[in-house]
């Protein structure tokens, strides 16, 4: 038997089970999302299938409104039917994988379970989301079939956006059970696994909330405010920029405690079990419903003058009033701040003298001690632990990786002189010389055992390739401090990207056609991607701005002509080469990002969550490395050669939208759907898979025979588009929707990317929109409005309306 | 000249573009029905006997295309030898028709003549399939081509009739109109084929017609409240909303002409004479003011006076360029839309001008009015009016 998930069905649709069943609906899976029967339906309503439904209904309508949104596309909602617990039971039979998501009660689970125990089907895997509730006392009674196929599967809040997939065996589950699980989770629904154990809160929310309820009483003790600890706590010490309070607001105050509850109640022996006790505080705010985002109010909330000016403010934990809050100061942060990597600024932090970095240190040595002295309890290795905290916490590094980065025998010193009780297997692994957790062997990443004493190698599957690990292998064919040429085997070269933001600059450009004429000689085929970490992270978030703007300002707009025509010709170049270019774009690919996709690449093989778009007109410019052409090129070469005539004006405006409006993609699956992507080119659910799913396509172009595209004429709208516009841009300017600049911008958009003056339906040469988009690039650059955008662009990091 | 009399008027349903009774009926058979009834009505008329058939199309493509005045009139079973031409002024060319095919009588040139209209929006997009504005002349005066809905905006902003007064006068509109259906005061209306695919079991489609007798635009349930809640379209800012411009619909109307001999002849007593069709310029950004000036032209032509008119029927295009209108030219409110206008009972473009003659008609018969006046705005800065003066 092969094991497959045709169908599934989601039990609870709250905000968890919603985001299942939206992930499954979005990755092709039919899903069935059941809840149960209101208990308060009046007589009436008894027999109306409405009214019955209508929990799940309400839940299902939430998914539908999210923002942002669970659901790839919207029409992915037709791939999720609803029910409830007493009439649509039956559907269950042939489902697949039947995930409970249910209230967090052992007696409901426990019934559930029963009742799906006959109906299921003999290979049918059953799971739960559970976040507290052991697995054995859940599946108490039932048959060792059903247990077989049991285990836990913990996805995190948004389940589309966050990456932690926590699986949890069952003392009886199928190994072949937990694999296929393991798989699927992976690959088809693009998680990252986290091997736990049927422990309190599994290892996620065990570690991450032992460092919340910590720093909350140690913020009390050192006398710290709400808004001091989400500064350290945030990006100076790798956290996401909701830091601690802003994170547990997201998450709702309610949901945190519940987790700390649980945690302390069912580990009675646990050393540091007091850090689990929520202050006073919190618990009165949450008396009081002030339970986060949610609520509209929890740690911080946002009011509104009469003039509809924000003020935000936070809760003070001794009034409970919301007071006003500047910036927190630090030297400790201060420091950081001017700091270049992050080990450098979390060693700023804990290192520091101040009361802040006391605060940080203190929460921080806590938590890696703590961390330490969960395993084997929770999980077997130190990588499950970081990787749980990296994927579902968001952080930048995980415990280990953290305690790393401030050196482990620095750290060990200070907490043995401040009195803490550090593991013995750390202090023992320093004994026997051994200064890190991580490190990197002959390309191959290993991390430290507690148990073995002795360094490992990191389990990946074998369809992740991982850069860093092929260039610490020393597969760098060539390099710069832009970009680098990685061998990824096979004959296969990876161009790199590793600016900030992966911006695209002048080294870039010219790397790029250094990298071309090095594949043409040497390698059958090019991957343009990168790994750059974050969430949603970026593939490449445009061109170097600053770059262009001081050429700009001195006036040096032949530079800029040369600098776009070497773009433009470079990847034209890669275009028409006697090689097969894969791009693979994740996250933001954003202009320059999203031109060199569309123009380089005979196939894209992007992640889900791609977030792609044209946005030039938003600092005042326009796609002008091939943006416009290539967009058109991708609107207008799925026609079938045989159809004729077709009104070009149906292709020209969706694709004049998208650069005149700056449209980004929500998900690749809306790129597709707006034209940034083509029906050939692939989307993969796991962005660690992008490389080698990249490479594979590369493989099998060359395989095939690949012959490089012929140029020809392309086909434009021609003078047709500008009467248009013309009209379009007027009825827009008497209606106030755009500035008078917007529409200055527009309509010379609509020309280069109509062709210019061609007669309508005429064929142009490709050079000929691209030497349009450069003029056009050029006389916008020459407006003080477009200086203005980019100006405030470059220093805010906010698009200017002028 | 001889008068030309008016012996029969009438008009389909008019239905939700896209939405309502028709979104699946094509614009022929409406048309085509239409006219048949219109025969049928007229005692003593043979379809040989017809000289001509002027069908009014805002957008004459498409479904609506290939002369569909020709086509109709063999789809409707007319003789080859009855011809038949399509006749465009955007939204007066029902009335256009109707008055080429007067003018035609009047000039002797002709006994019996047919004018109607016809307009499916759900099949033919306002705007069309192809626009294609002059890439030159719209450099500098793209507002030849203003939206409809921007033209709204500018009466509403340049003449000052508040978003309040345009919510009201549409709350009215749909009030007047909710009374008149239930009490069965649209005479005019000829029930009216509609088609639907139905799904047969093996997912296989048939089509069925089912038979539509009122107007499916109409919202008994409109507040004030509820249209003051909702936003404007077109401008930010604005104050011109769905509920308080005319509705997109589907739907065909015709009228019967015939000379004052052929009246005798056939032994018919007619309904009305046309007095006087005028049609004047404005600028096309501000359209909607067009009746403003074509009523006191068409009224100087016929020799009255506002006064002198009993019933109005002016298309309400938008609550601001109606109420400017009936304002600037001081018309008493009681005498207009009497059974509300397009804002509840939809603006199909090209039959409006026909649509409007049959309400018109029917109400001064029903009212014992002498003097009736249509008239409407049209796209692109113009607007029309026609005189009706009843047959004692």
């Amino acid at each position: 038997m092969v094991r497959k998930i045709k169908k599934a069905a989601v039990i609870g649709s709250g905000v968890m089970g919603g985001g299942i069943a939206a992930l499954l609906a979005s990755a092709g899976v039919r899903t069935v999302l059941l809840d149960i029967v209101p208990f308060d339906l009046k007589d009436e309503e008894k027999k109306d299938p409405a009214a019955r439904n209508r929990i799940v209904k309400a839940g299902y309508d939430a998914m539908l409104k999210s923002n942002p949104s669970l659901l790839m596309q919207k029409k992915d909602a037709d791939r999720i039917s609803i029910g409830n617990l007493e009439d649509d039971f039956d559907t269950l039979k042939d489902c697949d994988w039947i995930v409970e998501v249910v209230v967090e009660n052992l007696k409901i689970k426990q019934d559930l379970l029963k009742r799906i125990e006959p109906v299921r089907h003999e290979n049918a895997v059953v799971s739960t989301n559970t976040s507290g509730i052991p697995l054995k006392a859940m599946s108490e009674g039932l048959s060792d079939g059903f247990r077989q196929h049991f285990l836990g599967t913990h996805f995190f809040n948004p389940v589309r956006y966050m990456k932690l997939l926590e699986i949890i065996p069952g003392q009886e589950t199928l190994p072949e059970v937990l694999e296929f699980m393991a798989d699927f989770g992976e690959r088809i629904l693009g998680k990252g696994i986290v091997w736990a154990k049927d422990t309190p809160n599994f290892v996620g929310n065990r570690i991450g909330i032992q460092g919340i309820v910590k720093a909350m009483q140690v913020m009390l003790e050192e006398g710290l405010t709400i808004p001091e600890v989400d500064a350290l706590f945030g990006p100076p010490l790798g956290r996401p920029k909701t830091a601690m309070f802003k994170t547990s607001d997201l998450v709702g105050l309610d949901t945190m405690y519940h987790v700390a509850k649980n945690t302390y109640d069912m580990v009675p022996d646990d050393e540091q079990r007091e850090s689990f006790v929520v202050p006073e505080f919190v618990k009165s705010m949450i008396d009081k419903k002030l339970l986060g985002k949610k609520a509209g109010a929890g740690f911080y909330k946002t009011d509104l003058t009469p003039e509809w000016k924000k003020i935000r403010k936070v809760i003070n934990p001794e009034t409970l009033e919301y007071e006003e809050y500047g910036k927190a100061e630090f030297p400790s942060l201060a420091a950081a701040k001017k700091a270049k990597s992050l080990p450098e600024k979390m060693q700023a932090i804990i290192y520091g003298e101040d009361k802040g970095a006391v605060f940080s240190w203190k929460v921080t040595a806590s938590w890696l001690i703590y961390s330490a002295n969960r395993i084997p309890e929770i999980s077997d290795t130190i990588v499950e632990i970081d990787n749980a905290m990296k994927w579902g916490y968001n952080f930048e590094m995980g415990p280990f990786e953290s305690w790393d980065a401030i050196g482990v025998k620095k750290s060990v010193e200070k907490m043995e002189k401040d009195g803490f009780d550090v593991p013995g297997k750390v202090k023992k692994m320093l004994a026997n010389g051994n200064e890190t957790f991580y490190k990197t062997e002959n390309g191959r990443e290993l991390f430290y055992d507690f148990e073995s004493e002795s360094y490992k190698e990191k389990q990946v599957s074998d369809k992740i390739v991982s850069l860093p690990a092929l260039k610490a292998a020393g597969k760098t064919v060539k390099s710069c401090k832009s970009a680098s040429l990685i061998d990824l085997g096979d004959g296969v070269l990876c161009c790199e990207f590793h600016t900030k933001m992966n911006a695209i600059n002048k080294e870039i450009v010219d790397f790029m056609g250094e990298s071309v004429e090095y594949v043409e000689k040497n390698a059958i085929g090019l991957v343009i991607g990168n790994q750059a970490g974050g969430m949603p992270g970026a593939f490449s978030a445009g061109g170097d701005l600053f770059y262009m703007g001081s050429l700009a300002k001195e006036g040096k707009f032949a530079e800029i002509d040369a600098f776009l025509k070497q773009a433009q010709e470079g990847m034209q170049r890669a275009r028409y080469a006697h090689f097969p270019v894969v791009a693979a774009p994740f996250g933001l690919t954003l202009g320059g990002g999203c031109e060199v996709c569309l123009g380089t690449a005979d196939k894209i093989v992007a992640h889900a969550d791609l977030f792609m778009g044209l946005v030039e007109i938003g600092v005042g410019l326009l796609p002008a490395g091939g943006g416009c052409l290539n967009l058109w090129k991708k609107f207008i070469s799925t026609l079938p050669e045989a159809v004729k005539g077709s009104d070009l004006a149906k292709f020209f405006t969706p694709a004049f939208m998208n650069i005149a409006m700056a449209k980004v993609s929500t998900s690749a699956a809306d790129a597709r759907a707006n034209g940034f992507l083509g029906p050939n080119d692939r989307i993969i659910f796991n962005r660690d898979y992008l490389i080698g799913e990249a490479k594979k396509e590369v493989l099998k172009m060359a395989d095939e025979g690949y012959a490089p595209p012929v140029k020809r004429k392309i086909k434009v709208l021609g003078e047709a588009a500008q009467g248009m516009i013309n009209a379009e841009i007027f009825n827009m300017l008497s209606g106030r929707l755009i500035t008078e600049y917007d529409a200055f911008l527009a309509k010379r958009i609509a020309y280069v990317l109509s062709g210019g003056d061609a007669r309508t339906d005429g064929y142009v040469d490709e050079e000929t929109i691209l030497a349009l988009e450069r003029e056009a690039f050029i006389d916008f650059w020459k407006q003080e409005k477009t200086q203005a955008r980019v100006e405030q662009m470059l220093t805010t990091g906010k698009p200017l309306r002028n | 000249m001889q008068d030309a009399y008016i012996v029969t008027s009438l008009r389909t349903p008019g239905c939700r573009r896209s939405k309502g009774a028709f979104k699946d009926t094509r614009p022929e058979d409406l048309l085509s029905h239409i006219l048949n009834a219109a025969v049928e009505r007229t005692p003593n008329l043979e379809k040989k006997d017809v000289s001509d058939i002027m069908i009014g199309c805002s957008f004459p493509e498409a479904e609506q295309g290939l002369n569909i005045g020709r086509i109709v009139s063999q789809i409707a079973g007319f003789p080859e030898a009855v011809p038949g031409a399509t006749v465009n002024r955007f939204c007066s060319s029902g009335i256009e028709a109707i008055s080429i095919s007067a003018m035609r009588i009047m000039a002797g040139w002709s006994d019996i003549a047919i004018g109607g209209g016809v307009e499916s929006m759900t099949y033919v997009p306002m705007g069309g399939n192809l626009p294609r504005p002059h890439p030159e002349y719209t450099k500098l005066n793209a507002d030849l081509y203003t939206s409809m809905g921007i033209t709204a905006e500018n009466v509403a902003q340049r003449y000052k009739i508040s978003r309040e007064d345009q919510d009201e006068f549409a709350y009215n509109s749909q009030m007047k109109a909710a009374k008149a259906m239930k009490e069965k005061l649209y005479t005019e209306i000829v029930p009216t084929p509609a088609v639907k695919f139905i799904q047969n079991p093996d997912g296989t489609f048939k089509k069925e017609t089912f038979l539509q007798d009122f107007d499916d635009g109409i919202r008994p349930t409109t507040t004030v409240e509820g249209l003051n809640k909702l936003n404007p379209v077109f401008a930010a800012g604005g104050s011109v909303t769905a509920g308080n411009s005319s509705q997109t619909t589907d739907g065909a109307a015709a009228a019967v002409l015939m000379s004052g001999d052929m009246v005798k002849k056939l032994g018919i007593k007619p309904i009305a004479k046309i007095k006087a069709y005028a049609v004047v310029g404005c600028r096309a950004d501000e359209m909607g003011v067009g009746p403003r000036y074509a009523i006191p032209k068409a009224l100087e032509m016929a020799g009255l006076s506002i006064n002198d008119i009993g019933l109005f029927e002016i298309n309400e295009a938008f609550a601001s360029q109606a109420l400017y209108c009936i304002r600037e030219l001081g018309i008493d409110m009681e005498k207009v839309n009497i059974h509300g206008g397009a804002i509840a009972l939809g603006h199909p473009l090209g039959c409006t001008g026909a649509k409007l003659c049959a309400t018109l008609l029917a109400n001064m018969q029903a009212k014992g009015v002498k003097y009736g006046v249509e008239s409407m705005c049209i796209g692109g800065g113009m607007g029309a009016a026609a005189v009706f003066e009843m047959v004692e």
